[in-house]
């Protein structure tokens, strides 16, 4: 088969069908059921991918011709014995979507349990903060999934995957954790459909989030400490899924990982960009211009944005975080100073050394700590269809701040990372911009964590 | 202002003087104990008059329906509750309140703002969830049981249903040309709802906060602090809510030509209960359509916690006037109600005077006030809003009360079956439900008003609770 253009000369392919991780000579990684860095170069050569031509609808397209594969990024680069359980899990997922009656039931959950539709608000004191001195400038919406139930974007794809849990008769649900919040929206979603839950988390993780521990506990679900971070969290999570794939269910988070993850989770965030795109026509007619979401793994950002990929006069940006400054190396900025590799079984930017080890990221967001992105948006930046760019920990603090004061939301640290990029956005705008930015959680969480940083302000 | 001992002047022959059974207490305020704030006093005493009687023909008869009588009358009360028991310099405050309530009901441009801000800022409407696994939990052996509903007034802007009428006020604060609020607030979610809405109209907002109240409710200590409000600590009395209104309402009475009171429950005088009870009444209006659509008929019977009474009132008054639908209200029984740590007014409370208002209260035989116990900070209140004693002494509304253990057990249970952490001050209404569901037939539609999610109660509850 012809090899494709030369963009992706540097980057070698796993074969899907063999589905194997590189995990040889990788330090660390010995024990990751993932594997992770670099492709190694026994494996190059041997490779080759379809070209796809680029058209408006290129993402869609592309699936129905390789599913999970978004250009060279994603893939299931997982051992075999994941691949069989992968599959059904894909089976399942493609069944639900054209069930009715599973839409239905999780329509009602959506709007009853977890509070949607959320509003689309026009943010009137932000959008007089942005305004030049001719009174000109972008009008600012804040898409609300602060008021979802749980009070992030987290719970729209736990509520629905624990429902196809249900439905596919597992009782055990498994999931790992970082942050907390995946954990405490399985813990919840798995209360309500009266499903076990267990949670992995990393040792250090569970000292840092005593409350979402808390929250988890309270909900019924059982906590397992695992030594390491998140990567270790989910490693074992996997294993003890592969250990009982009968009876359980590994109900993942976030954009990344095997397919059909990643494709997955982004079905059930899309509900965001589905609704924007309704309530936009509904109150001016048309399309927003341009739509801004934090990413971290990705999830909320791919949930607003891929509704819109299609409409290329739809301006989409992504902004991660750049911790201390993208430059003390100490940040989470995985599509603007990563490469690629794998991680976490898919093919995507990812934040490594030279030596393909895996870097600790760092942000005050928590949820953006992450050192991998969603291989759906490593393709999107590939493509120049979505610009990313990043924000500081001391300007998300600042844009955190601004909305409390300006507009009595508090958001989370994360979403604070995309309101933070307004400001260099927003001068460049024409008068009368339509700007979306998803306020994907509330802040409450990071009230505490604030006024550490600045105490000055209390 | 607290009620106090003081007899009442003889010159007013029509007053009999209070026998200590059932006491009747004005408003002049006993001397404060020393030490306590007294920086926003005034410096004269209060002194009010009234000429109300004990004497029951004058008292008006409390037969028939509820809805014919005037919910309330034009001197703000509901039967002989309610009023405006205030020194005179706040009267023409609340003429004025009420005057701009009236005519901002019927403006169509106010009414369209109000409504686009409920929908898009505080998210409403907000949905009736049938609680599947708590229905469950209640079938009888034989199958049969009600169905329970929540009324998810968790899931609004701030996480209660204190920001309807937060929200509402602020915009009549807004066309009166106030530009400073100041509030009391016991847990603080009226507190962090009107420091919300402060925010998003510019405007400045100080909140009175019982110091120790603040300490068990930090967290929304911080959201206050974060959204720009000044939170003052109130020492004096036992530091909880009924201090904190007090000393706001002192405030207001210095300032009340540049500032607007935003009175957090139906508790004060006229024209507030009125008012609040109007700006939460969307949470009836909307379960009226939402029962209508789900399951085309009326809720059968309402549950709801009662601190001051907002959220009940809320739930209830649209429904008032139907008499074949049942209304339980339930307060805080604390260590129990013969501990005397508790917060039930309206089973143990008599009538008496306090913040402005007749209603029940929980007073010792001098008249003093008794202070209140709950584990919840929002039920932490020895009073109650007066329509809430009316509907008791008619007989149209059912109270009882919940002890702390049982609201304890009805946090975790509804978070263990529901996936969904009630407030503790929630938990009441939930915990109601072990009594109450096994004397309903089977199919009644049961719909709890869920109030307020309780992120801010899990520290709390974690100390009483294993989990």
């Amino acid at each position: 088969m012809a090899y494709a253009a030369k963009a992706y000369s540097t980057v070698f392919l796993v074969n899907n069908s063999k589905g194997m991780a590189p995990t040889k000579g990788y330090e660390g990684h010995k024990s990751n059921v993932w594997g992770a860095g670099k492709v190694p170069s026994s494996c190059r050569g041997r490779y080759s991918m379809q070209a796809v031509t680029v058209d408006d609808r290129v993402v869609p397209e592309m699936e129905k011709i390789r599913p999970g594969k978004f250009g060279v990024y994603g893939g299931k680069y997982v051992p075999e014995t994941l691949i069989s359980c992968l599959s059904k899990l894909e089976a399942e997922f493609n069944l639900v979507l054209t069930d009715d009656q599973f839409q239905a039931e999780l329509a009602t959950a959506l709007r009853d349990y977890v509070g949607r539709e959320t509003p689309l608000y026009f943010a009137e004191q932000l959008t007089s903060f942005y305004r030049d001195e001719n009174g000109d400038g972008p009008e600012i919406y804040l898409k609300r999934e602060d008021l979802n139930h749980g009070g992030a974007h987290k719970m729209n794809n736990a509520i629905a995957q624990a429902m196809i849990a249900k439905r596919m008769g597992r009782q055990q649900v498994m999931a790992a954790t970082g942050a907390g919040q995946h954990g405490v929206a399985t813990a919840a979603a798995c209360a309500k459909l009266s499903l076990d839950c267990t949670v992995f988390m990393g040792s250090a993780d569970i000292e840092k989030q005593s409350h979402n521990v808390l929250l988890m506990k309270l909900f019924g679900a059982k906590l397992v400490s695992v030594g390491g971070g998140f990567k270790d969290a989910s490693s074992q999570a996997i294993r003890e899924w592969v250990g009982d794939l009968e009876n359980s269910y590994y109900l993942t988070g976030t954009v990344v990982g095997p397919h059909p993850c990643p494709s997955m989770v982004r079905e059930f965030q899309s509900v965001i960009g589905k609704e924007i795109r309704k309530q936009a026509m509904e109150r001016w007619g048309r399309k927003p211009d341009v739509l801004v979401a934090c990413i971290g793994s990705g999830s909320n950002a791919l949930g607003m944005f891929h509704e819109f990929i299609g409409d290329n006069d739809v301006r989409l940006i992504g902004v991660e975080a750049a911790g201390f400054g993208l430059d003390s190396g100490k940040h989470a900025a995985t599509l603007a100073r990563g490469e690629v590799g794998v991680y976490h079984g898919s093919l995507s930017y990812l934040l490594q050394n030279s030596d393909g080890q895996i870097l600790e990221p760092h942000s005050i967001g928590i949820g953006l700590e992450y050192p991998g992105v969603g291989p759906e948006l490593s393709f999107l930046k590939d493509k120049g269809r979505a610009e990313f760019h990043t924000a500081t920990d001391q300007e998300a603090l600042k844009a955190y701040q601004r909305l409390c004061r300006l507009e009595g939301i508090i958001p989370a640290m994360e979403a604070a990372h995309a309101l933070a990029y307004l400001d260099k956005l927003c001068p460049s705008l024409p008068n009368g911009t339509k700007v979306i930015v998803n306020c994907s959680g509330r802040g409450d969480k990071d009230a505490s964590l604030f006024f550490n940083h600045m105490p000055a302000a209390s | 202002m607290a009620a106090s001992t003081r007899s009442i002047p003889s010159s007013s022959p029509s007053i009999s003087r209070p026998s200590s059974k059932s006491p009747l207490r004005l408003g002049r305020r006993a001397s404060s104990p020393p030490g306590s704030d007294s920086s926003n006093r005034p410096r004269r005493g209060l002194a009010i008059t009234c000429t109300l009687t004990r004497e029951p023909s004058a008292v008006v008869e409390m037969t028939g329906p509820a809805a014919d009588v005037l919910r309330p009358d034009s001197f703000g009360r509901f039967g002989k509750f309610g009023g405006k028991y205030v020194p005179e310099t706040l009267m023409h405050a609340l003429s004025e309140l009420e005057s701009a309530f009236h005519s901002l009901a019927k403006d169509e441009a106010f009414q369209r703002e109000l409504d686009g801000i409920l929908k898009d800022y505080v998210g409403r409407e907000s949905p009736l969830y049938f609680a599947e696994r708590l229905t469950e939990h209640y079938r009888r052996p034989n199958g049969e049981g009600p169905h329970i509903y929540l009324k998810r007034e968790d899931l609004n802007h701030t996480g209660a249903h204190k920001i309807n009428n937060a929200v509402a006020q602020a915009l009549l604060a807004k066309r009166l040309g106030k530009k400073r609020i100041i509030a009391e607030t016991g847990a603080g979610q009226h507190g962090v709802a009107t420091a919300t809405v402060c925010a998003r109209f510019g405007l400045e907002c100080i909140i009175y906060m019982g110091a120790q109240d603040m300490e068990r409710q930090a967290l929304n200590v911080f959201r206050m602090r974060l959204l720009g409000a000044e939170v003052r600590a109130v020492h004096s009395g036992t530091a909880t809510l009924k201090d904190a209104t007090s000393e706001a309402i002192r405030d207001w009475v210095t300032n009340v030509e540049t500032t607007h009171y935003i009175l957090g429950s139906v508790a004060g005088p006229h024209p507030y209960p009125m008012m609040v009870r109007e700006y939460h009444a969307v949470i009836g209006k909307e379960t009226r359509k939402q029962a209508l659509e789900k399951w085309g008929g009326k809720p059968d019977v309402l549950v709801a916690c009662v601190g001051g009474g907002s959220n009940a009132m809320g739930l209830f008054h649209e429904f008032i006037a139907d008499e074949d639908v049942r209304l339980i209200g339930v307060e805080a029984a604390g260590f129990g109600l013969d501990s005397g740590k508790h917060a039930a007014t309206l089973t143990k409370g008599e009538v008496g005077v306090l913040h402005g208002a007749m209603s029940y209260l929980l007073q010792d035989d001098d008249g003093q006030i008794v202070e209140p116990h709950s584990i919840s900070a929002g039920l932490d209140y020895p009073g109650v809003g007066p329509e809430h004693s009316f509907l008791k002494d008619i007989g149209r509304a059912e109270y009882y009360s919940i002890t702390d253990e049982e609201a304890l057990e009805a946090f975790k249970r509804l978070s263990r079956l529901e996936g969904i952490i009630p407030a503790l001050e929630t938990s009441h209404a939930i915990a109601y439900l072990e009594k109450l569901c096994p004397t309903l037939l089977d199919d009644t539609k049961v719909v709890l008003n869920c109030s307020g999610r309780g992120d801010k109660d899990v520290h709390t509850a974690i100390k009483y609770l294993k989990v």
